[in-house]
């Protein structure tokens, strides 16, 4: 019988490098190709089923949009940019396009605002309901999962007739949007989901947020207070379970949001639970700001600024500066900053992902403690979008 | 905008300006301004926003001025309470030794984060980032990489490192990856 020093000492002879490791603990990867982990890989320190240490192992993703975007013209970038977010792409290319209008000096005109606005509002939706069925395959009720899956398949099929394509809409483009709304049966079939899916909020309310088992696995679950949220750089519906009332369409309004009424909801306890319940109140709000956009009804006139220097698309070039944009976007502060020479490519581009902010250290810290199957739940509570933090 | 509508950054701008005398400040429009620092003050500067309200760090972001030979680094900062962006920028030289930086982490503790994608992709050194030196986003191990660098030849990069790609034409005009 062999010792283990021994087999460890033939080990490190031959070349092996083993981990230092106490006999109580053990090191467990977990994803990237893990289903509960969205394509991010963290490493774990385990001692039994609790979490010792956790280090966040980015980088499956990345395809190097920034750089790519540099060697790009302008209007192509858009086709590039929104692959950085999947479940919501209309808000890259929504920040995009407003640095550049802002770089150009335009006035995006009322019809193209108002379709501006629905899209994003559109985005939300349908990423909130993403998240819903993530959240319910992670805690095992996947009849949840399942029917949000099917009510974006209504969004995606509005989204493929007001811009031709499901899931990469390439739809927000400088100076406003790449066509007009079908017409009035678009506004129709659009009116009837929102009412079709404000219906079926009491079910994924049943057998979700008021579930026993989901309030036993995500209560008091990866807590965090203001202080540490604010420290960290966390935004949205996860700053805003801490008590923050932070957001970006209040604070820094843009597009129709300052006529548009809804409520930022915001909870104090900070926890997974917490977290949850603010995205639900939000898929709400949403819909109700859906609904007062679909009252007020699309303003005449054009859909896109009329510029001479749109003849030519290849060599647009948009004047020498820089500009910062950014829209609410359902994982939080979602900005852009665009720096350009004059040239028909732009200078730099960097993508403010929010997932960059919580699903790094935040989430390392968060993990410490932890049962491993409350880490999917920590890790969907954030709402972790790893091609934010990759690009 | 008229100008009277920007007072109220103004004053931020004013106020901030008093207590940082070495730094230059302006309102570019309605809620965003900007500042000039010296990149040995970057720590007072960012200190003073701190105790100024402004809360958030929103990114760290490198520019690379090829031309001048310049790194520009912008500290973009978030203020919920003035509700106003901020941008502080600086310059150091572009040069692999010299572009360093000091750490920000103990300020603003986000910043460790952004400081190791800077460091990843434009190779700047930020002292007293113990992640510095932990493996990042790029899983190279080739020394002296980084390829956000202006000057860096993606073409002749992915050409050695995946030979599959010579069978494509090298004089087309305007090669685009």
């Amino acid at each position: 019988m062999v010792s283990q020093s021994e087999l460890i000492k033939e080990a490190r002879e031959n070349g092996m490098e083993l981990l230092p490791l106490d006999k109580d603990t053990y090191e467990l990867f977990f994803g990237p190709q893990h289903m509960a982990t969205e394509n991010f890989s963290i490493i774990l320190k385990m001692d039994g089923h609790r979490v010792v240490k956790a280090i966040a192992n980015p980088g499956f993703l990345h395809r190097g949009f920034e750089k790519l975007a540099e060697l790009r013209p302008w209007y192509t970038n858009i086709a590039l940019l929104l692959r950085i977010c999947v479940p919501e792409p209309d808000v890259p290319e929504m920040i995009y396009s407003m640095a550049v209008d802002e770089l150009m000096g335009w006035e995006v005109p009322e019809r193209a605002q108002w379709i501006r606005t629905t899209v994003l509002e559109m985005a939300r939706v349908s990423a909130y309901l993403f998240w819903i069925m993530g959240l319910s395959f992670k805690l095992g009720v996947y009849t949840a999962g399942q029917w949000a899956a099917a009510y974006r398949e209504r969004f995606m099929a509005l989204f493929e007739e007001l811009t031709g394509a499901r899931v990469y809409h390439i739809y927000t483009i400088p100076g406003g949007v790449r066509r007009d709304i079908p017409g009035d049966k678009w506004l129709r079939q659009l009116k009837d989901t929102v009412e079709y899916i404000k219906s079926k909020l009491p079910d994924f309310d049943n057998l979700v947020f008021e579930n026993y088992i989901t309030h036993r696995r995500m209560e008091g679950i990866g807590v965090m207070d203001k202080k540490f949220a604010l420290a960290e750089g966390v935004t949205g519906p996860n700053l805003r379970a801490t008590g923050v009332p932070y957001d970006v369409r209040r604070m820094d309004p843009y597009l129709l949001y300052p006529e548009l009424d809804f409520e930022v909801p915001v909870l104090k306890e900070g926890d997974a639970l917490a977290r949850a319940l603010i995205r639900r109140y939000e898929l709400e709000q949403d819909l109700y700001i859906l609904e007062q956009l679909l009252e007020m009804g699309p303003p005449s006139g054009p859909y896109k600024v009329q510029d001479p220097r749109l003849k030519n698309l290849p060599r647009f070039k948009v004047p020498a500066g820089d500009a910062f944009a950014h829209v609410e976007s359902t994982k939080g502060d979602f900005g852009a900053y665009v720096v350009s020479t004059g040239g028909n490519k732009p200078y730099r581009v960097q993508i403010r992902g929010p997932s960059i902010a919580h699903g790094i250290r935040v989430l390392e810290q968060l993990l410490v403690g932890a049962r491993i199957a409350d880490v999917p739940v920590i890790l969907m509570s954030l709402d972790n979008c790893p091609p934010d933090i990759d690009r | 905008m008229t100008e009277v509508k920007w007072e109220r950054e103004q004053a931020i701008v004013q106020k901030i300006l008093e207590k940082a005398p070495y730094a230059e400040g302006k309102v570019r429009r309605e809620r965003r301004i900007e500042f000039k620092v010296p990149a040995d003050r970057i720590r007072d500067f960012l200190m003073t926003l701190k105790e100024n309200n402004f809360e958030l760090m929103l990114q760290i972001t490198v520019v690379d001025w090829l031309k001048e030979g310049e790194y520009e680094l912008i500290y973009q900062m978030w203020s919920i309470t003035h509700r106003t962006h901020a941008m502080v920028r600086t310059r150091i030289p572009r040069d692999l030794d010299k572009a360093r930086m000091p750490t920000v982490k103990d300020i603003y503790p986000v910043a460790e984060t952004y400081e190791r994608d800077a460091h990843d992709f434009y190779g700047v050194y930020f002292e007293g980032n113990e992640k510095m030196e932990m493996p990042w986003i790029l899983d190279d191990a080739e020394q002296g990489l980084f390829p956000h660098r202006k000057d860096f030849d993606m073409l002749a990069y992915v050409k050695r490192k995946y030979k599959i790609l010579d069978r494509f034409d090298e004089n087309k005009d305007n090669y685009v990856i």
